[in-house]
């Protein structure tokens, strides 16, 4: 009886979120936080690369690829931020594109790398995708609530992603890294045909 | 406790649900739908390509390891830098011919379980790439979003791999040997029609 009757308490309170919920964000402008949150998820260009640096980093050691989690948010928040100093760098879509064919190739290689090349291109990779979510900002967004968002969920993504690579790693038969070995070699393919797209018609992307 | 968990849950749900409608438009995602779409379908829309990028599959089955995941891994990636130079513009020559050779070829090493070196068939499957991927970059549409494009596109060519490994898979059986192979020659069979149309033979 106890839990029906707090099955009909949640069910209310689902019914009657919405509205509220609504008013309530709009007024305290939270869903800019949001709005930054799922912004890097609505399409591929930022979720490719994220993917396959979390498994570029998995495959060296857990700790290396913990400074890929400290270090990718907060290049992730200064990359969004860095769009309210230059808000329109050209090179900017074509650095993104490259990046993803780059470790996606990393990625399918299974190469190795010095604890500071990981990190670094962690960085680069955080830098140019963060700026082109901030390029998403308008004026009456606020800013720093969407930053913020955009370095949380990138955080959120890199950790899950690390970590769910690494138990995967772990299990039994040698296919699992080339399973992901092959995927990033997807990854790079992609990569390069949007390259080629971008290049042959860039007004229209 | 773990009711506490869930009701927090769902909560959280409809609070991201509710707070990013409207911001989490800012994303075309129209763009990005249609761009998967079209993208996903071009691969599969085309007999002569669909028949070589599962007979590729089929091969690196049978031929078995790393042949299996060497030749699904080559494919994709050739057929991007072809997908390149036919958004390029490059001039390449007896492209539906070789297309409809890659099928006739690929499906008769198939049929005969011709085994050669792992770097010949990784080479015979890039060069065949290439030609796929040129044949592809050309008829290329205006895509909306490039990047959704090319995901949809490689995810297609991937799935069409696996579709032949997994059919690959059955030659652990005597019977299943016999049925890859016909397989094998049944795509030699669609590869030798298109080949008849390059050549302008069949009506």
């Amino acid at each position: 009886m106890r839990r029906l009757l707090q099955l009909l308490g949640l069910t209310l309170l689902v019914a009657g979120w919405p509205a509220s919920a609504h008013a309530h964000l709009v007024n305290t402008r939270l869903g800019d936080f949001y709005g930054g949150m799922l912004h890097p998820l609505t399409g591929v260009g930022d979720i490719l690369p994220w993917l396959a640096l979390a498994v570029l980093a998995a495959f060296q050691t857990a700790e290396r690829a913990r400074w890929v989690v400290v270090m990718f948010p907060l290049a992730l928040f200064a990359g969004t931020a860095s769009t309210l100093l230059w808000p329109s760098l050209p090179f900017v879509p074509y650095a993104g594109i490259a990046l993803i064919a780059i470790v996606g190739l990393a990625v399918a290689a299974g190469i190795r790398l010095p604890v500071l090349v990981l990190a670094g291109l962690g960085v680069i990779v955080a830098l140019v995708d963060g700026y082109q979510n901030g390029q998403a900002m308008v004026p009456s967004t606020d800013h720093w609530l969407f930053i913020s968002g955009v370095a949380m969920i990138g955080y959120v993504v890199m950790t899950l992603v690390v970590a769910l690579t690494l138990a995967f790693l772990k299990g039994r038969g040698g296919w699992r890294e080339i399973a992901l070995r092959a995927g990033g070699s997807w990854i790079a393919a992609v990569g390069i045909m949007a390259l080629g797209l971008q290049l042959a018609m860039p007004a229209t992307s | 406790m773990k009711f506490d968990l869930e009701a927090k849950t769902v909560a959280l749900a409809l609070a991201l649900t509710v707070g990013t409608a409207a911001t989490a438009q800012a994303h075309t995602t129209t763009d990005v739908a249609s761009g998967l779409v079209s993208g996903f379908l071009h691969p599969i829309t085309g007999l002569d390509h669909l028949v070589a990028m599962v007979a590729v599959g089929l091969w690196g089955a049978q031929l078995g390891n790393p042949a299996i995941w060497v030749l699904p891994i080559t494919f994709p990636l050739v057929m991007a830098v072809g997908g390149l130079l036919g958004v390029a513009g490059v001039e390449l020559s007896y492209v539906e011919e070789i297309v409809a050779l890659s099928g006739i070829a690929l499906g008769a090493a198939v049929a005969i379980h011709l085994r050669p070196p792992l770097w010949i068939a990784a080479v015979l499957v890039g060069v065949f790439a290439i030609f796929h991927g040129y044949a592809h970059g050309r008829e290329l549409p205006h895509a909306a979003d490039p990047l959704a494009y090319g995901a949809g596109f490689v995810l297609a060519t991937g799935l069409l791999h696996l579709c032949g490994i997994a059919i690959g898979l059955l030659v652990q059986w005597p019977f299943g040997e016999r049925a890859v192979r016909a397989c094998g020659a049944a795509i030699g069979c669609v590869g030798f029609y298109f080949l008849l149309g390059a050549l302008g033979v069949k009506g």
